[in-house]
């Protein structure tokens, strides 16, 4: 993060001495369009679909009337078809939104390291901007328990939700597919290790945890899973993602959060190496980043914007499960990044095993 | 053969040079396969044993590593409860379909195509409503006075789900035998002494045995490679194969891994297929005998 924050610095002082002024007006802004640069262009934006997506197309609306650039949207987000495309020399996905990780899994291999003069990313909060990508927006895990089951005593942690012996209770956990990485490490926590010294054999520690959570452990597969089992009362205590965690409130479902080191997730805005027009892709990243585009996306999805000064107008509900605020932003858990990247498939393979009744 | 030798056949069906007429019909359905099945089989064996180098190490991979051998086994004895069950559930159904007039027929075969219609995702959600803690049959079972029963998340109900999803597979062809199943046959053997249950084990049973078979043959190999409905209606421990492969290839990228997963599940069917075939063979004269 420094170093390229670093790189873009000098890029603009060498810059700088050679063009003077003119170079200023280059400059990009984060949510500027150039009125009619991309006429007779054609961008593929990709991501996860669902109310998400029109979201997010609702943010770049204004980008794609003012560009005239006609934009295509596709989706869900998948990789191994990603993979396939940058393989086969026929990429035509422009501009990806990825999970957190493979960005920093892939970068360089199946996504572009990003020209940071080509982005104004200095609305994004603090190292949240990666070699290969930008944030798309914020969310996070959060621990909900059921009020009415823990009633004066309710869990304050994740200390608490590994303990079954204080708190009983049928747990959920998200079962979605990859490992999240920051609650193996609370997990590791429980086990009585220091996440940020975490070896490679640390992730069978932290999986036992988990494991021996019991039987009747709920992982749950989709997002829209975990608010029905929270709308049902079928889990006790939920590992569930903010926006989730805020539906099902709205819905009705007796469950509160406990904001204790809730782990601090994004999605990530990537371009893939090959597109056919890279400067049309950063044209659409820098609108996305806008602070216009980010209160818009917020609005309409209730994730938190990442542009520091989007002032949404969401409502109360919304606005309880928004994860930007000073003490939100004090109690959040930041994963140890460093040590996922590398070990992301070892630690997949073993999470594997454990969803599959190992 | 020639056609003068032969003039009572149109000619033109046997004249030499033109006998690549009746397989020029086969084109589209040849070349679909090839397209769509062939060649994409063809890929996924070679990037098993090409990904990440020439070699066996998928397959080292995945013998080497007990929970693919678990999940491996759990997705075959799955399968098989669902076909049980299946057969089960579909062969008074599809003897009640010869039994009744044309317009009850109506009724049950629509019955058993309306479902078929609607897809096998709202189905299955269908079911999570019908089965979780909180769900109706609890629900029920509860105002009854009976403690609830864990069925979602458990392989009970998986099995429920794929074998209602998979259903009209083993009516269809049951019914299909059925019907060409004379039932003066039945009155014949009663009329010669045999008491309805033995008609029916002797008489009715053998001849609708290739239905059985053909029906549970479908099922069973649908049932294999089912995803979605293990998905959501399981929990860890009815995990089948599909998953393990989704996980392999979208999200590790490990396609030669998954490759050799799916070139294992295809093999291990072949040779059950291979070892059921004479078994069902013999059964098929027997039927046709008598």
């Amino acid at each position: 993060m420094f170093k390229s924050r670093f790189a873009g610095l000098g890029a603009i002082l060498a810059l700088g001495v050679v063009a003077g002024a003119a170079f200023a007006q280059e400059k990009p802004v984060a949510g500027e369009v150039k009125e009619g640069s991309l006429k007779g262009k054609t961008l593929t934006f990709v991501s996860y679909g669902g109310i998400y997506q029109d979201g997010q197309a609702a943010a770049l609306k204004e980008f794609v009337d003012k560009s005239g650039v006609k934009l295509l949207n596709d989706g869900p987000t998948e990789i191994a078809k990603l993979q396939a495309q940058v393989e086969s020399g026929n990429v035509t996905w422009d501009v990806v939104d990825t999970d957190d990780l493979p960005p920093y899994v892939y970068c360089g291999k199946l996504f572009q390291k990003l020209d940071l003069t080509k982005l104004d990313v200095s609305k994004i909060p603090e190292g949240q901007v990666g070699e290969c990508s930008v944030p798309a927006m914020n969310y996070g895990v959060v621990l909900m328990y059921n009020k009415e089951k823990y009633k004066d005593n309710p869990p304050k942690s994740w200390a608490d939700f590994f303990d079954t012996a204080k708190f009983p209770g049928v747990r959920g956990i998200d079962g979605s597919g990859s490992p999240t990485g920051g609650l193996l490490e609370q997990a590791f926590k429980v086990a009585g290790g220091d996440p940020k010294a975490m070896t490679v054999a640390d992730i069978d520690k932290a999986i036992d945890v988990v494991r021996k959570l019991g039987p009747d452990t709920i992982f749950w597969k989709t997002g829209a899973e975990s608010q029905q089992l929270a709308e049902s009362g079928e889990a006790d205590m939920l590992m569930m993602w903010t926006g989730r965690a805020m539906t099902a409130v709205k819905n009705g479902a007796k469950y509160a959060p406990a904001w204790q080191d809730w782990l601090v997730v994004m999605d990530q805005m990537t371009i893939p190496v090959g597109v056919k027009d890279t400067d049309a892709s950063y044209a659409l990243l820098n609108a996305y980043l806008g602070k216009q585009s980010q209160e818009i996306l917020a609005e309409k999805t209730s994730y938190t914007p990442i542009n520091g000064d989007a002032q949404p107008k969401v409502d109360a509900s919304v606005a309880a499960f928004l994860t930007n605020t000073p003490d939100r932003q004090k109690q959040g858990y930041k994963q140890n990044f460093k040590f996922w990247v590398p070990n992301f498939a070892v630690a997949q393979e073993k999470w594997s095993a454990l969803m599959a009744g190992n | 053969m020639s056609a003068s030798e032969l003039p009572t056949q149109p000619a033109a069906d046997v004249r030499p040079g033109r006998a690549w007429r009746p397989f020029a019909l086969t084109a589209p359905a040849l070349i679909l396969l090839v397209a769509v099945i062939g060649y994409p089989l063809f890929t996924i064996v070679l990037r098993s044993l090409s990904e990440p180098e020439w070699g066996v190490q998928n397959y080292v991979w995945f013998f080497g590593a007990p929970i693919n051998l678990t999940v491996l086994q759990r997705t075959f004895t799955i399968s098989a409860w669902v076909t049980i069950v299946c057969v089960i559930c579909a062969y008074p159904y599809a003897y009640l379909m010869t039994a009744v007039g044309p317009r009850v027929r109506l009724v049950l075969v629509l019955c058993v195509l309306i479902p078929f219609w609607v897809s096998g995702v709202v189905r299955t959600l269908s079911w999570v409503i019908l089965l979780q803690d909180s769900g109706v049959i609890n629900s029920l079972l509860r105002l009854a006075g009976f403690d609830g029963i864990r069925l979602i998340r458990t392989q009970t109900g998986v099995v429920i789900g794929m074998a209602q999803v998979l259903l009209p597979f083993m009516i269809l062809p049951l019914y299909s035998v059925m019907k060409g199943i004379d039932l003066r046959l039945m009155r014949a053997a009663q009329s010669l002494g045999a008491r309805p249950s033995r008609a029916f084990f002797t008489v009715y049973l053998p001849l609708s045995l290739p239905g059985v078979y053909a029906g549970a043959i479908i099922v069973f190999i649908l049932a294999l490679g089912f995803y979605i409905t293990p998905a959501l209606l399981g929990g860890p421990r009815s995990t089948m194969l599909s998953t393990l492969v989704q996980t392999q290839v979208l999200s590790l990228l490990q396609w030669g891994r998954g490759g050799a997963m799916g070139v294992v599940l295809l093999v291990t069917t072949f040779v059950l297929l291979a070892l059921a075939a004479p078994v069902m063979r013999s059964r098929y004269r027997e039927a046709g005998r008598r």
